[in-house]
């Protein structure tokens, strides 16, 4: 195992390092760059070529890249080119409301979705069974934004419960209102990514029920609840556990559309108007440390795998 | 009958979403006469204390007003954190600012300031004559990254005779520059102020100071203080950057914002209580101006310049986006000077606009692309596309990002059709320019337009101006789809909301809210 | 995988998923088929004298938008743009994701954990950002938005294939083929595919859905289908900022992205159950001979 984790630990840094060059290169292909910005449509050529040079963007690729992974390797992550603020300060601020925003909908997915996709595959050939089941289906058909557009057209404008977009400007110091504006946010992501996840849930308690080890353990006496609960779950919550790995990638994808529908002013809203600005040394670090995350979580995810599954466990 | 449960359990749910949703649907006012031009008298007991949320639309980059481009910046900073010498009336028109006068000599080619004398930095520190001399040879320098640095093309010395008075000496007459000192050319900054530190921060002299900025969020400006002139009437002004209409009418309704600008016509019904809210109409000097790429390409052709021109409704354009806009039929608006109506020139004729093509050589249809940055309205480019291929043409719609558009059609004139908001006030000199992206050359054009800048006064200046937007237009030059009109909500109680020009500069020294 | 059996067809139908997933998919395809040669108006006609009529007025049977087009055109053309959409992503997506799920397992060691690790980084990448990034560089096209699609999807197929992948291999009977000196392309026709379908399956009918969903997403973001095509997508993104005003215009395409997705999830779940069937019939007749 001690073998295992270590060898997984250096395909870590050696993905880390793939990750970076390719952000940078790709980030490199696109058209204009922040000198564009920072002259505008009145500044002529030579001033915005004098930007140029002033900022270093005309020095070799390999020198920009080898300037940038030096500063990363000590932990600096780089600098807006035009307010000066720095990624990770900036990555901590819009965090405070992108953190909450996927993790309570993570949350509340996991506390419907279990329950309701073990139900849906346990009693599959119930009433109930095929109406949780048709739940989850037209719960992944809906498009994330038009379920945020018609919470809010319901919620914030119809009944004026809850408010309609915006995070308080004083964000987390007025926690009732930062709470209220993250509702309807919550709910949108939640109702879409637990529907994903309910699909899963069923289909690998479904596949555990199938398998000849149930079989055996109900004919050994036990009830067809126990087997699952004693054997089932724990073989079910592999793949269970495999798609939860992806889900938060996709997670990642989700917020940018739930922040833009609920004008949340989060990672995924920053991200957006720093490509537009092509402020690149501040959008490669905040994707190298995003991108970062999501292969840490990824490389948990593998060592839980193996904890839960005895047959990967002695295989490979 | 288990068969359809998925199906039916569909079918419930839609029809519960079109119940709760439907009973939204109202028939709107007519928009086009929507908003006033007028607001209520300050009121009697201003609440001296109070914060006003305003909602804007686009944030700035950066603060570093000195070098940074984008209207974004100007809206909020000046007038409010940084000062002229000079600035300019809710009209458009100059008017004095940390000059409290100016003379012109009769040849026109000395002006001198007489400065405020009890002007102070927010730091502290007083204004002086050093200062400002300092900060315009920062714009006229060789090297100069001011992006207005052309507004004081024609200053041949900058100098201090005491004080508080400046002199400024000019190579030839300039209609154009007291209008280039209200902008970013004429701000007063701090003598030896490195610009670079200004990206987050300031250090002007007006009655606002920053007091923060959550990026992609909102900016806080509070109240000076230790102002030299007539203090503001509020605490507090946060701008509250929100791009989506849709986002902004939700929270002018629910009250998170006092004031909405740049409200869209269309959706204006939740607003019709006069009680709670007024509604203002105002002036801009933004142009949708359709760019006809005169160097290359059909478009170098006149007749099909013409022809498009003819092909496009403007009225129905108008109409569509909810009327709160002007047709304008050249280069120049009503509010700048050298105006006057052009609409006759290539008034809409499909029938004629199909002739043209075909003695062009296109009567067999045409296939054109128009680049449009996607921060304007996605059916202004349905729109052209419907009308042209009425009269033959097959229009490809490409929506690019904004820094796309800079670098493809703006620097590398790469573009056949491109639509761009030219929002800037007085700019007809872009058609003066044989280098600009609009690839127009016409030397009469640039004859007249430099006359206008060495003009010996304002109505010999706008007789040329007149001529030059005249022969722009008949060049087809580019074709002019409207001039905006920009709609502001303000909550009851708030007065002394601007209300032209809104998006250019957003001052806010008469704003006042009354006690509750 | 084969084509489907008339035997597979016949399950298919008879399932209930399967049978209203096969009438919504061919809802959405007959509205494509029937916009190419007949729709009520020119979709992209603009006429500002007819904006925002009411459904059942004027002789538009769901109404208008802002710039007076007819809805219901409209509707029928967004078809072309989603199926395609859906198909092309799906095939990339199923390429992509096999070829990196059996190179993982299938090749020596060190090279199948370098693919492992590429797939893992790919999958890191968010597919919208990556999206956004090509229609910026490119322009937004449909091929652009298909390629990030099927790309960003596949990777996703590719980790879950290659976890059911090594699953079976590590499996008895597959270890006990392998002793019995079955070959290694052998193993993956009779066991690995058979064995992984089922998986693949729903994992593509999820692809197609999520491909309809996400050029949606790419649509109201501004970065998808550029007209004069038409997409519902776009038509979303169009409407958004009149919710409040016209609450039903934003119902019509929604509600169509909705039926399609659902469509696509309810067919993937019949092919599913009836795949399984004849799975298992199969595992039963080979259990004698091997």
């Amino acid at each position: 195992m001690t073998l295992y984790v270590l060898r997984r630990a250096g395909l870590l840094v050696v993905s880390l390092f793939a990750a970076s060059v390719l952000i940078f290169l790709v980030l490199r292909l696109l058209p204009g760059d922040v000198a564009q910005t920072i002259g505008g449509i009145k500044a002529t050529p030579t001033q915005v070529a004098a930007v140029r040079h002033d900022l270093g963007l005309d020095r070799p690729l390999t020198a920009q890249y080898g300037s940038w992974i030096g500063g990363v390797v000590t932990g600096d992550f780089g600098r807006s080119v035009l307010d000066g603020t720095s990624v990770s300060g900036q990555l901590a601020e819009k965090f405070a409301v992108t953190g909450p925003l996927a993790v309570g909908a993570v949350l509340l997915a996991l506390g419907f979705a279990v329950p309701l996709g073990v139900l849906a595959a346990v009693r599959r050939d119930s009433r109930l069974g095929g109406a949780v089941n048709a739940l989850g289906q037209l719960g992944i058909a809906l498009p994330t934004l038009w379920v945020g557009l018609l919470l809010v057209v319901v919620f914030a404008v119809q009944v004026r419960w809850l408010p309609a977009q915006g995070f308080p400007v004083d964000g987390w110091d007025e926690p009732g209102r930062a709470l209220r504006s993250l509702v309807l946010p919550w709910l949108t992501l939640a109702l879409s990514e637990g529907a994903v996840l309910l699909r899963f849930v069923r289909s690998a308690v479904l596949d555990v029920l199938h398998q000849d080890w149930l079989r055996t353990a109900r004919a050994k006496g036990h009830t067809r609840t126990s087997a699952l609960l004693r054997h089932g779950l724990r073989n079910a919550a592999v793949p269970v556990v495999s798609v939860l790995g992806l889900q938060i990638a996709a997670l990642v994808a989700g917020a940018v559309v739930v922040e833009q529908v609920f004008v949340l002013p989060g990672v995924g809203q920053m991200l957006i108007t720093d490509v537009g600005n092509r402020d690149l040394d501040k959008v490669q670090g905040e994707i190298l440390l995003l991108t970062g995350a999501v292969l840490v979580i990824g490389f948990v995810v593998d060592l839980v795998h193996r904890l839960i599954d005895p047959k990967l466990r002695s295989a490979v | 009958m288990r068969r359809s449960t998925a199906l039916r359990l569909a079918a419930t749910a839609v029809l519960a979403g079109l119940a709760a949703t439907a009973c939204g649907t109202g028939s709107a006012d007519d928009p086009a006469n929507a908003g006033q031009t007028n607001q209520a008298a300050e009121p009697v007991d201003v609440d001296t204390g109070a914060t006003v949320d305003v909602r804007l639309v686009l944030e700035p980059t950066s603060l570093d007003i000195a070098t940074t481009a984008g209207a974004a910046l100007d809206q909020i900073l000046l007038d409010n954190i940084y000062q002229g010498l000079l600035t300019r009336d809710e009209n458009n028109k100059v008017k004095p600012s940390l000059a409290t006068s100016y003379d012109e000599s009769s040849d026109g080619l000395t002006y001198t300031f007489r400065l405020a004398e009890n002007a102070t930095f927010h730091d502290g520190a007083k204004v002086t004559a050093a200062d400002a001399v300092w900060s315009l040879k920062q714009v006229t320098a060789k090297g100069s990254k001011n992006p207005d640095a052309a507004a004081l093309a024609s200053v041949k010395s900058v100098s201090a005779t005491d004080d508080h008075t400046v002199v400024v000496k000019l190579k030839h007459r300039d209609t154009g520059l007291t209008w280039g000192l209200t902008g970013r050319a004429g701000i007063v900054f701090k003598k030896g102020t490195d610009f670079s530190t200004l990206v987050g921060k300031e250090n002007g002299t007006g009655p606002f100071k920053l007091s923060g900025w959550k990026r992609g969020s909102s900016i806080t400006f509070v109240r000076n203080d230790a102002y030299w002139g007539e203090k503001a009437k509020v605490a507090k002004v946060v701008f509250q950057y929100i791009k989506d209409d849709n986002a902004a009418n939700n929270a002018q309704q629910t009250g998170q914002t006092d004031i909405e600008t740049a409200v869209d016509a269309t959706l204006l019904q939740p607003f019709s209580d006069r009680r709670k809210y007024t509604v203002l109409r105002g002036d801009t000097t933004d142009k949708f101006t359709l760019a006809l790429n005169n160097a290359a390409g059909p478009t170098k052709d006149l007749r099909v310049r013409r022809a498009i021109r003819q092909a496009i409704d403007k009225p129905g354009l108008i109409k569509t986006l909810g009327g709160a806009a002007v047709q304008v039929g050249g280069p120049v608006p009503a509010t700048d000077p050298g105006y006057e109506g052009l609409t006759s020139i290539d008034a809409y004729d499909p029938e004629n606009a199909k002739e043209l093509l075909r003695q062009a050589g296109y009567g067999d249809g045409l296939k054109l692309t128009v680049k449009i940055p996607n921060i304007y309205p996605a059916e202004i480019g349905d729109y052209l596309a419907s009308q042209l291929k009425q009269v033959g043409i097959e229009l490809t719609v490409r929506q690019v990002e904004f820094q796309t558009w800079l670098d493809a059609v703006y620097t590398k004139h790469d573009y056949q059709l491109s639509l761009v908001d030219h929002a800037e006030a007085r700019d007809l000199s872009n058609f003066a320019n044989p280098d600009y992206y609009f690839g127009y050359d016409n030397a009469n054009v640039q004859k007249w337009y430099a006359a206008a800048q060495t003009a010996s006064g304002d109505s010999e200046r706008d007789a040329l101006l007149k001529k030059a937007a005249r022969q722009v237009s008949e060049d087809a030059a580019a074709d002019w789809l409207f001039v905006n009109q920009t709609l502001t909500v303000v909550r009851s109680g708030v007065t002394g909301v601007p209300r032209n020009f809104t998006s250019n500069r957003y001052d806010l020294a008469n704003l006042a809210v009354a006690k509750k | 995988m084969s084509v489907p059996s008339s035997r597979v067809l016949r399950a298919l139908l008879k399932s209930r998923s399967g049978f209203a997933g096969s009438v919504l998919v061919g809802v959405l395809v007959l509205s494509a088929l029937v916009s190419l040669v007949w729709t009520p108006y020119d979709p992209t006609l603009a006429r500002p004298q007819d904006s925002w009529l009411l459904p059942l007025s004027g002789g538009h049977v769901l109404g208008t938008d802002r710039l007076g087009r007819d809805e219901l055109s409209q509707l029928l053309t967004g078809a072309r743009s989603t199926l395609r959409t859906a198909l092309l992503a799906a095939a990339i997506a199923a390429v992509v994701g096999l070829a990196l799920a059996l190179a993982a397992v299938l090749v020596p060691r060190w090279i199948g954990a370098a693919v492992v690790q590429f797939t893992d980084v790919l999958i890191a990448f968010p597919v919208l950002l990556i999206a956004m990034i090509l229609t910026a560089v490119y322009g937004g096209s449909t091929w652009t938005a298909v390629t990030a699609i099927g790309v960003g999807a596949g990777v996703n197929v590719a980790r879950v294939a290659r976890a059911e992948a090594g699953r079976v291999l590590g499996t008895d009977y597959v270890l006990a083929a392998h002793a019995a000196g079955s070959g290694t392309w052998r193993t993956v026709r009779r066991h690995v595919l058979p064995n992984i379908a089922p998986t693949l399956i729903v994992q593509l009918s999820l692809v197609l859905s999520v491909a309809v969903l996400a050029e949606a997403a790419l649509s109201y973001l501004g970065f998808g289908t550029p007209p004069p095509a038409v997409s519902w997508g776009r038509m979303l993104h169009e409407q958004q900022s009149y919710i409040t005003a016209r609450p039903l215009l934003v119902i019509w395409p929604g509600l169509a992205v909705v039926c399609s997705v659902l469509g696509f999830n309810l067919l993937g779940d019949g092919l599913r159950e009836a795949a399984d069937a004849r799975l298992r019939v199969r595992e039963l007749q080979e259990v004698p001979g091997a």
